[in-house]
């Protein structure tokens, strides 16, 4: 029987990739009997999700103006030399 | 559909690709480029957008392969692993000798208003940051992005499959600790 610790290596590569059958099992089986497994588990999954979308919802981080204009400048050059060919 | 201006696509889109780009490079000027990239290669290839998809999913799409690129680029500046960051330490504080849990794990009260969930990615964001730089590029590499595992491997100098996952477990670890004690355990 593995224990918590390894337990959590496993949630964890399971996002990622097909465990075996056997192993998977083991997991879940583990999941079942384990509390702070299980809540680990789920926090896991909510961390995974957030991750997803933090680029949406982090809106308190926006480019700089000056930056704003330097591309801006840019891509007006790159369009002005595109139809002039 | 008629051409767009990637002044639009600026002004509608160049914050949401920024910090998709900031957040995976870590460095302002890295990421203002990436930007500026992104805009020109969608404007190039415009014949190509089939309007299947929205046209800031397809800007991001071409972002995340400036990023890779961007890694694939920098792979010689990646150093080998050193012992010492794979060190047991940041799991043996949370198990005893036989590896249980030493504490109970509190439920998570997920943010519910927007307000809070604001307020969260903040504090998600920092706790990226506090992340060792390899640790961090594991995650949006591969758990993000989905880089295969041996591209994963060559581009952040993992030596085997195994390493990578110890260390991906590890980050979640790392980065599950910094959220208990910033945001869930603040009342
Ligand atoms: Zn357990």
């Amino acid at each position: 029987m593995r224990h918590c610790k390894q337990i959590v290596d496993l949630v964890s590569q399971e996002m990622e990739s097909k465990l075996p059958w056997s192993i998977r099992m083991e997991v879940k089986m583990h999941l079942l009997m384990c509390k702070n497994c299980h809540r680990y588990a789920k926090q896991l999954k909510f961390m995974q999700a957030e991750l997803n979308t933090l680029e949406q919802n982090l809106n308190t981080v926006s480019l700089a103006e000056p930056a704003k204009e330097r591309i801006k400048k840019t891509l007006t050059l790159a369009i002005n030399e595109s139809t002039n060919d | 559909m008629t051409q767009q201006s990637p002044e639009t696509w600026l002004n509608d889109y160049g914050d949401l690709l920024y910090r998709y780009a900031l957040l995976r490079v870590r460095s302002e000027t890295t990421a203002e480029d990436l930007v500026q990239e992104t805009l020109l290669a969608g404007f190039v290839s415009w014949d190509k957008f089939t309007g299947k998809s929205s046209v800031s999913t397809w800007l991001v799409g071409i972002l995340k392969h400036k990023i890779i690129d961007f890694f694939r680029k920098h792979r010689h500046e990646v150093k080998q692993i050193q012992t010492d960051e794979l060190a047991d330490d940041i799991l043996a504080y949370q198990f005893d000798n036989e590896g249980n849990w030493q504490v109970d794990l509190v439920e998570w009260d997920m943010p519910d208003t927007q307000m809070n969930q604001q307020q969260f990615s903040k504090i998600f964001n920092m706790c990226i940051s506090r992340l060792p730089q390899r640790m961090a590029d594991l995650l949006f590499l591969r758990s993000i992005e989905n880089v295969p595992m041996t591209e994963c491997c060559d581009l952040l100098g993992f030596e085997s499959d195994n390493q990578l996952w110890v260390t991906l477990s590890r980050t979640r670890v790392k980065l599950r600790q910094c959220l208990n004690t910033h945001w869930f355990e603040q009342g």
